[in-house]
């Protein structure tokens, strides 16, 4: 790739559940049905650590057992449980300690209970970091909030956390709050190949018919290459027909998340973190309805947020 | 007339010049890309700037369906809309609608075909042609002209030739800002040198700020295709620029400077990008190839673009199966060798040194010395020595 900078490797687990047909969770690993000739196959914990071993990344993952927060039942227990047992075998097939940072991942579905039995036995293995999986799917922000809260409150201080699939500038404001580092989400470009730009007022819909003659940047906060060059009718006029646009959006969108990173990363270190929060969400929810689920997630966190909430906040999530 | 094109070099018949445009100083002889809907596919427009990118050509057909010329004019522009700082020149908005429409029939008043948004009957006139370019804002115009096919025969060449005349004079007529850009008249005629003459004449006449070559690059054999370029730029006046529409390859380009042409457009380069191939001095190279996929090396190891500073064909062989990053990266590598082929004809005509050049350009195109007939012919009419290059057989293939 010739990428100067720094990598982290996925364990090949959840795209295979979520793309292949017949993908089966055993004891053993994930089988599923090869996608080049249909043949059954199997992931275990030992070839995913040893196909990330050779494609060298900074941070690689364990192989965990993953399961959707809308399932109930004895599945996600069972999912926990390999998990805790998959981390072992990573750990023992692991050729390149040295090189490659190891991270288990906390699952155990929004049960209190799994998450604190999993948090625990990754932490007994000393790993190197550790995320947060299993989120970042059809739960609610309520459920959702809550198990990051409890996790970054169990997981080793001085350890990264990493909350995987997430997401919204929001919920990467409200899960740093709460004490996460990292994070990944593939939004920020879907959403610019569906024409939306992200902005601080929220979602800029650049197909809409409104931008067709609007002069102005899509946000003339933002210094990015793409802000400082074009109009929104210009970039309406190329979503609407060319992949430039999807392009000019997705340079647009990833500079806005790594703006929002660079921010949120100096506000804490001067000092004015809540200034930054309050100003973030005053922005977002100029009416003042800022969604409960935040303001719950803001008070465990400490921050007083009722500069920019109305007196009156409605349950939304 | 908003344009000075002055001659600072040549060889023969070629000739390096310098055409001061109202948006831009350019250098030719030069290649356009062709950006249709205001931007080129892959590529931002700093990108462009980068590459050396001096002159765009947008599609009127086009951006007169979106986002409307009415649009782009209340915009101030397309310069402005596309936040362009350098030229810009649109086609007449025929050629598309021609080969992209269907019931596309021509008749003395302009060109009436099916609108791709009702499909009712519609009429571009060389009237609306023009008032369309007028409010694009393009520094280079084309006239509306009626184009054929080179691979039909019979009457219907000679009387698009005698359209293509009389619809110049309604284009002059109708054109309200000559002031800020030149209208360019389109020689027709076919592959019939009669017709091309009196075509030729015809516009001469007019007193344009400059000439294109229309109607080539379609399914001629390259054998008529050189002759008609040939003819034309002999008899057009050597003080304005020649713009051969539609060309192209590589080679071909050489061959027409050879022969005295200036100015060149095609969507070739950026095309070809999106079936994942690449050009380079040995002439393509097919990055979906397997052979690419383990293959360290840039794709021209002479390269000093972007892409070939930092990719390896392995990389781009992996994307170019399976993600529009491939397109895009060889679209930007192969409109940085268009730009650096314009800039080198230019520099070696200065420079004394065209023959050299050319003859270099074959060799590493035809290391067996196998040059097709029908460049050995063109380079001989333009007297250019190439037998440096040839065998001493040659066999005639296009």
């Amino acid at each position: 790739m010739n990428w100067p900078r720094a990598l982290l490797t996925d364990s090949g687990g959840f795209q295979m559940v979520s793309l292949l047909h017949l993908a089966d969770i055993t004891e053993k690993g994930v089988t599923f049905q090869s996608p080049v000739d249909g043949k059954p196959m199997l992931l275990t914990p030992e070839e995913s650590i040893q196909i990330q071993n050779r494609i060298g990344a900074d941070i690689i993952m364990a192989l965990d057992d993953v399961v959707k927060t809308t399932i109930t039942g004895p599945r996600i227990e069972e999912a926990m449980y390999h998990t805790l047992r998959w981390i072992d075998r990573c750990i023992a097939a692991h050729e390149r300690p040295h090189e490659q940072n190891l991270f288990g991942i906390v699952q155990g579905g929004l049960d209190p209970v799994l998450r604190d039995i999993c948090v625990r036995g990754l932490v007994d293995r000393n790993l190197p970091g550790y995320a947060i999986g299993g989120l970042a799917g059809g739960e609610s922000k309520d459920s959702f909030w809550r198990v990051v809260a409890q996790c970054t409150a169990a997981l080793p201080e001085d350890k990264p956390r990493y909350v995987m699939g997430v997401g919204y500038p929001l919920d990467i404001v409200v899960c740093s709050a709460l004490g996460a580092d990292m994070y990944d989400c593939v939004y920020p470009t879907r959403t610019a190949r569906f024409g939306t730009a992200l902005v601080p007022e929220g979602v800029l819909k650049l197909k809409h018919n409104a931008m067709a003659d609007d002069t102005r940047p899509i946000d003339p906060t933002c210094a990015c290459m793409v802000c400082r060059t074009y109009s929104r009718a210009y970039i309406h006029c190329l979503v609407t027909k060319d992949a430039m646009g999807s392009q000019l959006l997705s340079y647009h969108n990833l500079y806005y998340m790594m703006k929002l990173s660079r921010d949120l990363h100096t506000s804490i270190i001067e000092g004015r973190f809540p200034e930054f929060v309050c100003n973030f969400l005053r922005i977002m929810f100029p009416k003042g309805d800022v969604p409960e689920w935040v303001c719950n997630a803001m008070e465990v966190a400490g921050i007083d947020i009722s500069s920019c909430c109305s007196p009156f906040s409605s349950s939304q999530d | 007339m908003a344009l000075r094109f002055e001659i600072l070099g040549r060889f023969n018949r070629a000739r390096a010049a310098q055409l001061t445009l109202p948006h831009f100083v350019c250098q030719t002889p030069l290649f356009m890309p062709v950006g249709t809907q205001g931007t080129i596919k892959g590529l931002a427009t700093n990108q462009l700037e980068e590459i050396g990118c001096q002159i765009i050509l947008g599609n009127t057909y086009h951006l007169a369906l979106r986002p409307t010329s009415e649009l782009i004019d209340e915009l101030g522009g397309l310069h402005q809309f596309m936040n362009w700082p350098r030229a810009l020149l649109t086609d007449s908005g025929g050629f598309q609608m021609v080969s992209l429409l269907h019931l596309a029939d021509i008749t003395e008043k302009g060109v009436t075909f099916q609108s791709p948004v009702d499909g009712k009957p519609m009429l571009l006139t060389p009237e609306e042609s023009i008032q369309i370019q007028n409010r694009i804002g393009a520094d280079i115009i084309m006239a509306l002209d009626d184009v054929v096919k080179t691979t039909i025969t019979g009457p219907r060449i000679e009387e698009a030739m005698y359209h293509t005349l009389r619809w110049i004079d309604r284009c002059i007529a109708a054109h309200e800002r000559p002031h800020e850009q030149n209208l360019f008249g389109i020689v027709q005629g076919g592959l019939d040198p009669v017709l091309r003459d009196i075509c030729v004449r015809g516009l001469v006449d007019r007193n344009l700020p400059g000439y294109a070559i229309g109607g080539l690059a379609g399914g001629e054999s390259k054998d008529s295709f050189w002759r008609v370029v040939a003819q034309c730029t002999a008899a057009l006046p050597e003080d304005k620029p020649r713009y051969v529409m539609g060309v192209g390859y590589p080679l071909d380009i050489v061959v027409c400077s050879a022969l005295g042409a200036d100015m060149y457009d095609c969507v070739y380069p950026t095309r070809t990008a999106r079936f994942g191939t690449a050009l380079v001095p040995e002439g393509v190279l097919k990055l979906k190839h397997n052979a690419m996929a383990d293959d360290t090396r840039p794709i021209d190891p002479t390269c000093a673009c972007m892409v070939c500073r930092t990719y390896s064909r392995a990389y781009i062989h992996c994307l170019v199966t399976k993600d529009a990053m491939g397109s895009q990266l060889l679209s930007y590598h192969n409109l940085y060798y268009m730009m650096k082929l314009s800039r080198d004809l230019h520099t070696s005509i200065i420079e004394g040194r065209f023959p050299e050049f050319v003859c270099n350009f074959l060799r590493i195109m035809f290391p067996k010395g196998d040059v097709p007939e029908w460049v050995c012919n063109a380079m001989e009419v333009a007297g250019i020595d190439i037998s440096s290059c040839c065998s001493p057989f040659s066999s005639s293939q296009d």
